[in-house]
């Protein structure tokens, strides 16, 4: 972050369709963030950079627009009862610092292996955390499912069982979401890891939500509400600090806003229709879908830096190309999840309360 | 039920209507004059502020409308969800009752 450039970037000039575009991504994006607690980021950045925006100027404009989305996504959530503000806060001051540090790695990989290094970094994070945590977390879905016991009160995972059994004098903090005192000892490398993954691949959430969930034992609605509670708090930080280099753009952060607001209300309220392991199976499929997409990049990048063989143009422009629709194709997979849920939870309360008017007359 | 319920209930038209115009607003003087805006906002150090408070300036203006919006076409939250709405336990660190001794003496 030291060697942003300190000047006013080139911005685009926007054009309908640019417009137009920003406005749908935003919109889907947001409906994910607001039942999942994240996502959406990693599909807006590389998209504005498809329209020609510069990459730090994408990645300052998406963390400007990020913040006030889960700012009004967490007040939403509030109003069902869905948020520990105090786990949030204490979570995002760690993840700040994650997001900071993370950021230093970047640079000091950037500068030692140039962009093809720095990318193949960030390629094999995603691949990495996505393969271990969406694979555990579309695991748990299925089982629950399966197991018929989808309406259950979710159980606490052993770990959170233990997390939650361990007293270090001193630095227990009682969290409503987790009906517990927990130290704050475990919560401080799980937001440590989550703010330097939000550096690393711009969405934090795919670790701060399943460790809320499986490590400090938070149910699924409270972990993925309180994560917005986390955004908002590594957002606002990200964002004055892209600000003052003069790198966000505020056309193209208010322009995402203007469909993510209206995507975040939808899936937030699309939380209190659903049950619990439909949150665990939205985050599980998209992460599992973009880990293919960050996969198909892989070779790319170790071919940029010449340990494998050189790739041709057209190779590379077919890698990226399906890189990028797989990545668009696991957003709107999501989206079609929630909205599809919503519906069903819709059309089966309304039968019930006609069945409760049929039985009372 | 739900359909009588739904249209007894008075929906924030106006209020969408106002938040909306407000938006709008916000959103005209944010372009209308895009390259003096962006030049302002991107000068650094104390200017870092405008895009931020412009940020939360849209998170409240049209943030309201959005709520309202969905409010007005029916889409809300279920009442079911409002009903059983997780109610904040408040912990208190009880002391245990400390068993007093008694003296049971027989005379």
């Amino acid at each position: 972050m030291h060697n942003i450039p300190f000047e006013a970037a080139n911005f685009i000039d926007l054009n309908y369709m640019n417009v137009l575009y920003l406005f749908i991504v935003g919109f889907i994006g947001g409906l994910v963030s607001g039942f999942i607690g994240s996502g959406g980021a990693f599909v807006l950045t590389p998209g504005m950079m498809s329209l020609g925006v510069p990459g730090l100027v994408a990645v300052a404009s998406n963390m400007c627009h990020k913040f006030p989305k889960a700012l009004v996504g967490a007040i939403k959530r509030a109003k069902y009862g869905q948020v520990d503000v105090k786990l949030g806060l204490v979570f995002g001051v760690f993840a700040e610092a994650g997001v900071f540090y993370g950021a230093h790695i970047q640079e000091k990989i950037k500068a030692s292996f140039g962009d093809a290094g720095s990318n193949l970094y960030v390629s094999v994070a995603f691949v990495v955390v996505l393969a271990v945590v969406g694979g555990l977390i579309l695991r748990d879905a299925i089982k629950t499912y399966r197991s018929g016991n989808a309406d259950a009160e979710e159980k606490l995972s052993s770990i959170a069982k233990w997390v939650q059994s361990v007293n270090i004098p001193g630095t227990m903090v009682y969290f409503k979401s987790l009906k517990a005192k927990v130290s704050l000892l475990f919560i401080v490398p799980l937001g440590f890891a989550t703010g330097m993954l939000a550096a690393t691949i711009a969405v934090g959430g795919f670790i701060g939500v399943p460790s809320m969930i499986y490590v400090l034992g938070a149910p699924s609605l409270m972990g993925s509400a309180t994560e917005l509670v986390v955004a908002f708090v590594m957002g606002l930080g990200g964002s004055f600090k892209y600000a003052l280099h003069g790198l966000v753009d505020i056309r193209l952060a208010g322009i995402i806003l203007a469909g993510s607001l209206f995507g975040i209300q939808l899936g937030a309220i699309g939380t209190t229709y659903v049950k619990p392991f439909v949150i665990k199976l939205v985050m599980g499929v998209i992460m599992v879908i973009v880990l293919f997409s960050r996969a198909l990049m892989v070779p790319v990048y170790l071919s940029q830096l010449g340990l494998i063989e050189t790739l041709t143009d057209t190779t590379v422009k077919i890698l990226k190309n399906s890189s990028f629709a797989i990545m668009s194709f696991a957003l709107l997979t999501g989206a079609f999840i929630v909205l599809q849920a919503m519906y069903k939870g819709r059309k089966a309360e309304r039968a019930m309360e006609e069945k409760e008017v049929f039985e009372n007359a | 039920m739900a359909r009588q319920y739904g249209s007894m209930k008075k929906k924030p038209v106006v209020k969408m209507l106002v938040y909306g115009a407000l938006s709008g607003l916000l959103y005209a003087a944010l372009f209308w004059n895009q390259s003096a805006v962006t030049a302002l906002f991107t000068r650094g150090t104390w200017y870092a502020a405008l895009p931020i408070a412009t940020a939360f300036a849209i998170s409240f203006i049209h943030g309201g409308f959005t709520s309202y919006f969905w409010s007005v076409l029916g889409v809300e939250a279920t009442r079911k969800s409002v009903r059983t709405r997780v109610v904040e336990e408040k912990h208190v660190d009880r002391e245990r009752p400390q068993p007093q001794p008694r003296l049971r003496a027989r005379l």
